[in-house]
């Protein structure tokens, strides 16, 4: 194991209540790369970002970056990690230049380069419109672009980003994912929280997924998706009320969520599940259908039990081959 | 002094940057400039008008000690070095606690502890900030009363020992209680206890000998009354007796507020 990069080993934190938010975390993010940490809501994955930053101590367990140990210097760990909390910035009083300047002034860089390199991401962000706005008139995803500017400013060995993405408008996402993977080539490691499957399975060169505290599964996202290749996902949008009806034998596992149903199916009962679902819609009992390959969130849903809040989910989402169909 | 750097770099393929961690007084100073900054900055919207209701509480305590009598010179000398001490703590010690708790409730303290500074020179910042806020309020009851009153006070040297020693101390021990409560009503009754303490169980406007006996003796190693001592020692140096004791008092106090902040500070939960 090289000294480089970041190493978590046996990360387990039981806070004084008894709760157990992590439980034997093992996981890695080499320099240069972008790690997604995914999970649901209480999953242990902010708990476990915490404790790399040192405002929470393991329970046992060792975090390393870069050959320092974290957990017995937590002042290394400020200087080596950028972060961007999922909470709210401290920035309305600043105008968006100079809470990027600032910030990057305290981790340490000189006045001309982190100018030049505020003025880059305001650029590459295209934010320059608000660049001289306070902060307290940005919307929500304007500031999360400032915070994450504020974080890439002068960037540390390990970048953490908790829901960098959040609120952020479409095609901006598309720029600061772009500028992620900018950080991931400086060299930076890059640890990424989201719930978003969708848009982690597309810009993450590996992942983590952590339900209850546990690590249930770590790969790159083609890797994870190997043992469902031979799987379809068949997702029928019922109207508002309506139970999910007596499902097919053929169907491997579902989850209803709202009115989704998301279910798996082998290929080769493709044709029987499109008949179904055209039925169901013919019937008036299901809106519209989508049969599309198994996709990264299918594998969240196994094994977490939950749906991702990626929000470009559902029958419409490009990029995939899909037969589609829908009420008239 | 140069600051130590134990090194480290990533091997990245590429152009991998080189990260440092760094130690030393070089960086300790960087630290408290930029954090200065920072918490100048984030108040910058509110500063004005907390300055602007401080110098009107210092005044307005002023003029008002003087509509209950006719006080006798050394009376309003008296009231008014008191009521400038007042002015002055109760910034660090009543409103820097709540602002800590609103950066808490907030989600703001989470972002601004893992900046990669100092905590000590953090703590500096926010009791430079403090003082300077603290300031105008305790310079306008001064100036309101030496004219209203025609007092002649001395502004010596020491003058500005003293408010140094007393804001940094009451600004170090509100920013322990801010950061060691974790529950907010806690931290707000708790500072609301302060400043009913301060100014109305504290030899600070009125002489030790006029509390019970008991409740006098533990003034003497309470920072209160001492604050008083030191700042009314600098402004009429020939009310107070005592102001060795009370320097001492306050002394001891500020070194126990560091440490107390620096284990605060330090801990992780």
């Amino acid at each position: 194991m090289s000294a480089a990069g970041f190493r978590a080993e046996a990360v387990t934190k039981v806070h004084r209540n008894g709760t157990r938010a992590n439980d034997g975390i093992t996981l890695s993010v080499e320099p240069g790369e972008v790690f997604g940490l995914l999970g649901p809501n209480g999953a242990g994955k902010t708990t476990l970002v915490k404790q790399i930053i040192g405002l929470l101590r393991p329970t046992s367990g060792r975090l390393w970056l870069d050959g320092h140990d974290l957990v017995a210097d937590p002042d290394a760990a400020r200087q080596l990690c950028s972060y961007l909390p999922q909470a709210r910035l401290p920035i309305d009083p600043f105008r968006v230049h100079e809470a990027i300047e600032l910030t990057g002034r305290i981790r340490g860089g000189r006045g001309p380069a982190v100018r030049r390199r505020t003025a880059e991401l305001i650029d590459a962000l295209d934010i320059g419109t608000w660049r001289d706005t306070l902060g307290v008139k940005l919307s929500g995803g304007v500031k999360r672009l400032v915070g994450f500017a504020m974080a890439t400013v002068m960037p540390g060995a390990l970048v953490i980003l908790d829901e960098p993405t959040n609120d952020v408008d479409p095609l901006r996402r598309r720029l600061l994912w772009e500028a992620i993977r900018q950080v991931g080539h400086s060299g930076a490691g890059v640890l990424l929280v989201t719930h978003n499957v969708l848009e982690a399975e597309r810009s993450v060169d590996r992942l983590a997924i952590i339900d209850s505290g546990k690590l249930v599964a770590e790969g790159t996202p083609s890797a994870l998706k190997s043992d469902d290749r031979e799987h379809l996902r068949l997702q029928v949008m019922f109207p508002p009320g309506h139970q999910t009806p007596e499902l097919p034998e053929w169907v491997r596992a579902s989850t209803r969520v709202g009115n989704n149903l998301l279910t798996a199916i082998d290929e080769k009962d493709a044709a029987a599940a499109l008949a179904w679902a055209r039925a169901l819609v013919a019937d008036g009992a299901a809106e519209e259908y989508a049969l599309t390959a198994t996709t990264l969130e299918d594998i969240y849903i196994r094994l977490t039990g939950r749906q991702s809040n990626g929000d470009d989910a559902g029958p419409d989402d490009a990029g995939r081959d899909t037969v589609a169909g829908a009420a008239r | 002094m140069s600051a130590a750097t134990t090194g480290t770099a990533s091997t990245a393929a590429g152009a991998a940057p080189a990260f440092a961690v760094r130690k030393g007084v070089r960086r300790w100073l960087h630290g408290y400039r930029v954090m200065l900054r920072w918490e100048l900055g984030s108040l910058r919207l509110q500063v004005p008008l907390i300055v602007a209701i401080q110098i009107l509480a210092g005044a307005g305590f002023a003029v008002g000690i003087g509509l209950y009598r006719q006080l006798p010179r050394s009376d309003a000398m008296y009231l008014a070095s008191g009521t400038a001490v007042i002015t002055l703590v109760l910034i660090g010690m009543v409103l820097e606690p709540q602002l800590i708790t609103q950066q808490k409730t907030s989600g703001a303290y989470e972002f601004l502890w893992s900046l990669p500074l100092p905590r000590t020179a953090a703590a500096a910042a926010w009791a430079t900030m403090a003082t300077l806020i603290g300031l105008p309020g305790m310079a306008a009851a001064v100036a309101v009363a030496a004219w209203r009153y025609h007092l002649a006070f001395h502004y010596g040297p020491s003058l500005a020992a003293a408010v140094l020693l007393t804001a940094a101390t009451a600004s170090l021990i509100g920013y322990a209680l801010g950061h060691a409560i974790g529950n907010s009503l806690v931290t707000m009754a708790a500072t609301q206890f302060l400043s009913f303490g301060i100014m109305g169980f504290s030899p600070v406007n009125f002489p030790a000998d006029r509390l019970p006996a008991w409740l006098a003796h533990v003034h003497e190693w309470l920072p209160f009354g001492s604050m008083a001592t030191v700042v009314r020692g600098s402004l009429a140096p020939d009310m107070v007796t005592g102001v060795g004791h009370a320097y001492a008092v306050l002394v001891c106090w500020l070194v126990g507020m560091i440490v107390v902040n620096a284990v605060v500070l330090g801990r992780r939960g």
